[in-house]
């Protein structure tokens, strides 16, 4: 995807500063509002040009509903994880077999990489070590199968299918 | 072992001591009566609910100055002691795309929290110098993810210069106004934000010199950072 125009990236970095504002004072409070809309404004023309290259097409409400149901199906991957590893340290046998894994992503662009990474760190029993260009390297606490494509398929897939939509 | 007795003695003296002293002090009574003073009086003077902002910026507002005029001085003083001819990054590894994407994507975010910061400074506790710290760490950012950044020099140094004015400038228009230097003249004289004490918009010229500072200290400290990331580079 080619670089959006201008406005559309000032606009979008606005709309996204805005919302960051109500979260931050979590007040519907009309001087809150007016005062989170001058200051949106100024820091958007001071950052925008580093913050986004798509613009306002990030806001598609195709990739916003995948964003938003993204986060209940990230926490329950998260939990089931967590009760994995969990699972793991409790048992007296210890049944891990950890190792580092290489994964191939469909993912092109580099904030939804970021986003993936962070994912897989976050889920307990895998950690990204490093990226380079579309080959990730993974710390696994069980490796099931150490092919490219079969690590790709139980570590990365599952996130990928919500990241490529919401970012592209 | 005698050490260790000589020590035990000495302690128990040292103890008896602390609690003669405080044995004289009576118990829960306050002790600082200017500090009821402000408590009692911040909201009808200066139009701010948060006590300690109140204190910093209107009742000692020029020893605040003061503060801005030490910091000024400090990176002044570390721009003439890492002074060479010609200086520049000299970092080698070229930050990994997760750091350099998550600093684009953040940036934004610590700005806007920075400003959040200082501006709300006579409400929540904050103000200008950690809003400007804050903004000073989004441009640490910067420097940390890519090798070849530097903060614009001039405009920052521009910048700084005029709200440093801009501070002194608020005081001397009190000083016209209601006879001395940083007097409240939105406050005490135009009483704007008397009605609703507590939102945003009160607390007399707080929220603007909380402005200034914390534009101030931002720019000040990115240009510490700047100072001591750099490198001598021979020509």
């Amino acid at each position: 995807m080619g670089e959006a125009s201008k406005i559309s990236r000032y606009l979008y970095t606005v709309i996204v500063l805005f919302l960051i504002w109500l979260f931050l004072t979590a007040s519907l409070d009309p001087q809150e509002l007016a005062f989170g809309l001058i200051l949106s404004l100024i820091v958007a023309a001071l950052t925008y040009e580093i913050f986004t290259t798509n613009g306002l097409a990030n806001l598609h409400p195709r990739r916003v509903a995948y964003a938003i149901a993204y986060v209940p199906y990230f926490l329950w991957a998260m939990i089931m994880a967590n009760l994995d590893v969990a699972y793991r340290v409790l048992h007296p046998k210890r049944p891990i077999n950890p190792g580092i894994v290489e994964c191939k992503t469909v993912l092109k662009n580099e904030v939804g990489k970021l986003a993936l990474a962070n994912s897989i760190t976050l889920t307990p029993g895998t950690i990204t070590l490093d990226i380079d260009g579309d080959k990730y390297f993974i710390h696994w606490i069980d490796v099931k199968d150490d092919s490219v494509e079969g690590a790709s398929k139980n570590i990365t897939e599952p996130f990928e299918k919500f990241l490529k939509v919401i970012f592209g | 072992m005698l050490k260790r007795a000589l020590a035990i003695i000495f302690l128990l003296i040292i103890g008896y001591w602390l609690a003669q002293g405080l044995a004289g002090v009576p118990f829960g009574e306050d002790r600082m009566l200017v500090g009821q003073y402000y408590l009692d009086h911040v909201k009808g003077q200066t139009g701010a609910v948060n006590a300690v902002t109140a204190i910093v910026v209107n009742y000692r507002g020029f020893d605040t100055l003061g503060e801005v005029t030490v910091l000024f001085i400090a990176s002044t003083g570390v721009g003439a002691l890492l002074w060479r001819k010609k200086r520049e990054r000299t970092a080698k590894t070229e930050g990994s795309m997760v750091l350099t994407t998550g600093t684009t994507l953040l940036f934004p975010f610590v700005v806007l929290f920075g400003a959040y910061i200082f501006i709300h400074g006579h409400l929540t506790p904050g103000g200008g110098f950690p809003g400007g710290a804050t903004i000073a760490t989004a441009f640490l950012l910067l420097y940390m993810a890519f090798i070849t950044y530097e903060i614009p020099h001039k405009a920052f140094e521009k910048t700084e210069g005029i709200v440093g004015m801009a501070y002194v400038l608020v005081g001397l228009i009190g000083l016209a106004i209601g006879g001395y230097f940083l007097y409240d003249w939105i406050w005490q004289d135009w009483k704007l934000g008397a009605d609703n004490i507590g939102r945003l918009l009160s607390g007399g010229f707080i929220p603007i010199i909380y402005t200034i500072i914390g534009i101030k200290v931002g720019t000040e400290l990115s240009g510490i950072i700047d100072n001591m990331l750099k490198e001598e580079v021979s020509e």
